[in-house]
């Protein structure tokens, strides 16, 4: 059955449905609906939901959890997950699994509350030190929250790694039918490295500190392994009417959507445009545009930021296609008629027409 | 892409616009058809400008906001003043006169419904001023039938105001129905 719900709520559902027991977090708006809805139905679930009193704090608990081999999760929006990035640099290179959701909001500094997608190179380059990666799932619809919610942490299992669900302010706040589909499970993990008392079996050590370098080094060509197996298999994106489009607009999350009607409305004026959506911003969806580009004259990347993601296409394209950009920041969403006059002017049609 | 309807409820902080939002985008998903809510989320307090906006489609909605409304409530003459000229050619405009005096020349029907009055005279609490807009702009709309605006209602409000709010709905609906005679 479809319930009307809020995206930050859904994201606590899918959470708690997708077994996760434990949450640690501090409010920040836009998405302090996600830790308000879990206050309540963790502990309903036999939870444990716990505000701590800094982001720092609350992404200390969640290693500790995880490392006590809990489903664990924290979430923020923009500044307070740049106080996490420590923590998730050494999540990552303790192989804790965990999920970190971002409802990102305009920056940068203290910025504003309003929605924006400027968290792309913190999500998807690191952010945190040190030669990590962690997959990057950015959805664009309630329901979307919902299903990657529960793929994040199934993915968090599989590669004991941090897994970020990165939304915006738009998808956070607003309400849509979502229905929360049971999932064909998963083997269970069996988390035999966990520490849980080491009572009738070896004793389980995590850590990410190694000072002899050949150590760490082994310790790097392990996780950089792992890393490039999450890049070979998990890759997501979707493609809407790519099949002869001339114009490609690449664009995530709310931008997408927005593309969306915007490539319809250029249909409609006999201009073939089409849209990728890269589903997975880390491993980014490469494959998924070079296989546009036989029919394609130009790309157009929209995002909600000054120019991101953009650089992680013209990678892709390696040259071959010119790439163009259109951006709004600061929390101000581009309108449908924006991105439509960037694709006529890019196909060489005339300004004028308006979206309805 | 089919047939979308955009709504906008505004007023100020207290009237209730949000969950009036809410409820009638959860009563366009027991229609069968998809819907978007969304709201400003800006530091706003009870007293300052607040509204609400619902997209209800057949098909898919991308864009979740509203610009140019096609179903336009004021319930503050601040709001009115604001959006009114918003309003999509051959739209509708429902105000309410216990508070909107001046309404602009605009292109579209307008109604005046002293809302919040009949809510504070007729019920006996102006609290409930949301749903008998919500009941007005269901009957002059059509947007959502009134057996699922009622399920949603009855599933989004404190037990125990069942009577109070169906009162309000009703009245709200015999409001507009009076004036589309």
């Amino acid at each position: 059955m479809k319930v009307l719900m809020k995206g930050n709520e859904a994201i606590g559902e899918a959470a708690i449905r997708a077994g996760c027991r434990c949450f640690f977090g501090y409010p920040i708006t836009p998405q302090t609906e996600l830790p308000e809805y879990l206050a309540k139905r963790l502990p309903e679930a036999g939870g444990v939901f716990l505000q701590a009193e800094s982001e720092i704090a609350a992404i200390n608990m969640v290693y500790g959890a995880a490392g006590a081999g809990a489903r664990v999760m924290t979430s923020s929006s923009s500044p307070g997950i740049s106080l996490k990035l420590e923590g998730i640099s050494y999540l990552a290179a303790s192989e804790l699994p965990c999920v970190i959701v971002n409802i990102m909001r305009g920056g940068p500094g203290l910025g504003g509350i309003q929605p924006s997608q400027s968290d792309y190179f913190q999500a998807t380059k690191g952010g945190g030190h040190g030669d990590y990666r962690m997959i990057v799932l950015a959805p664009a619809s309630v329901q979307e929250l919902a299903d990657l919610t529960a793929e994040a942490f199934e993915l968090a299992d599989k590669y004991r790694n941090p897994v970020m669900l990165l939304g915006d302010g738009i998808l956070g706040q607003m309400m849509e039918a979502v229905s929360f589909r049971p999932r064909t499970a998963l083997p269970a993990q069996d988390k035999t490295w966990a520490t849980t008392g080491c009572r009738g079996r070896a004793r389980n050590v995590i850590n990410s500190l190694y000072l002899d370098p050949e150590k760490l080094e082994r310790h790097n060509r392990h996780l950089q392994e792992k890393f490039r197996q999450m890049a070979e298999n998990e890759v997501r994106s979707e493609t809407y009417r790519t099949e002869d489009a001339e114009i490609v607009v690449v664009a995530f999350g709310t931008a997408a959507r927005i593309a969306r009607t915007a490539v319809d409305s250029a249909r409609m004026q006999g201009i073939r445009a089409g849209l990728v959506r890269p589903v997975t911003l880390w491993p980014f969806p490469d494959q998924a545009i070079k296989s546009v580009l036989a029919s394609c004259r130009a790309l157009l990347t929209v995002e909600m930021n000054a120019g991101q993601m953009v650089e992680d296409v013209r990678l892709a394209v390696a040259g071959a296609r010119p790439v163009h950009f259109y951006g709004r920041t600061g929390g101000m969403v581009p309108s449908a008629t924006e991105i439509l006059r960037e694709i006529q002017n890019i196909a060489g049609v005339a300004y004028g027409a308006s979206v309805s | 892409m089919g047939e979308k309807k955009e709504l906008r409820l505004s007023g100020t902080g207290g009237q209730g616009l949000i969950l009036a939002g809410i409820i009638i985008a959860d009563a366009a998903i027991r229609d069968g058809k998809n819907s978007v809510q969304s709201q400003s989320y800006g530091p706003e307090a009870r007293g300052g400008a607040s509204r609400a906006e619902v997209i209800i489609g057949d098909g898919e909605i991308d864009y979740p906001k509203v610009s140019r409304p096609d179903v336009l409530l004021v319930m503050s003459q601040e709001a009115c003043d604001k959006f009114a000229f918003d309003l999509e050619r051959g739209g509708v405009l429902i105000a309410d006169s216990t508070y909107v005096q001046k309404l602009p020349a605009i292109d579209g029907l307008v109604y005046k419904l002293p809302i919040s009055s009949v809510a504070k005279e007729q019920v006996g609490h102006e609290m409930v001023a949301n749903v008998v807009a919500l009941g007005a702009m269901a009957r002059i709309t059509g947007v959502v039938s009134r057996e699922a605006l009622t399920e949603a209602l009855l599933s989004r409000i404190p037990s125990g105001t069942e009577e109070l709010n169906r009162r309000a709905l009703n009245l709200g609906w015999e409001l507009a129905e009076k004036i589309m005679q």
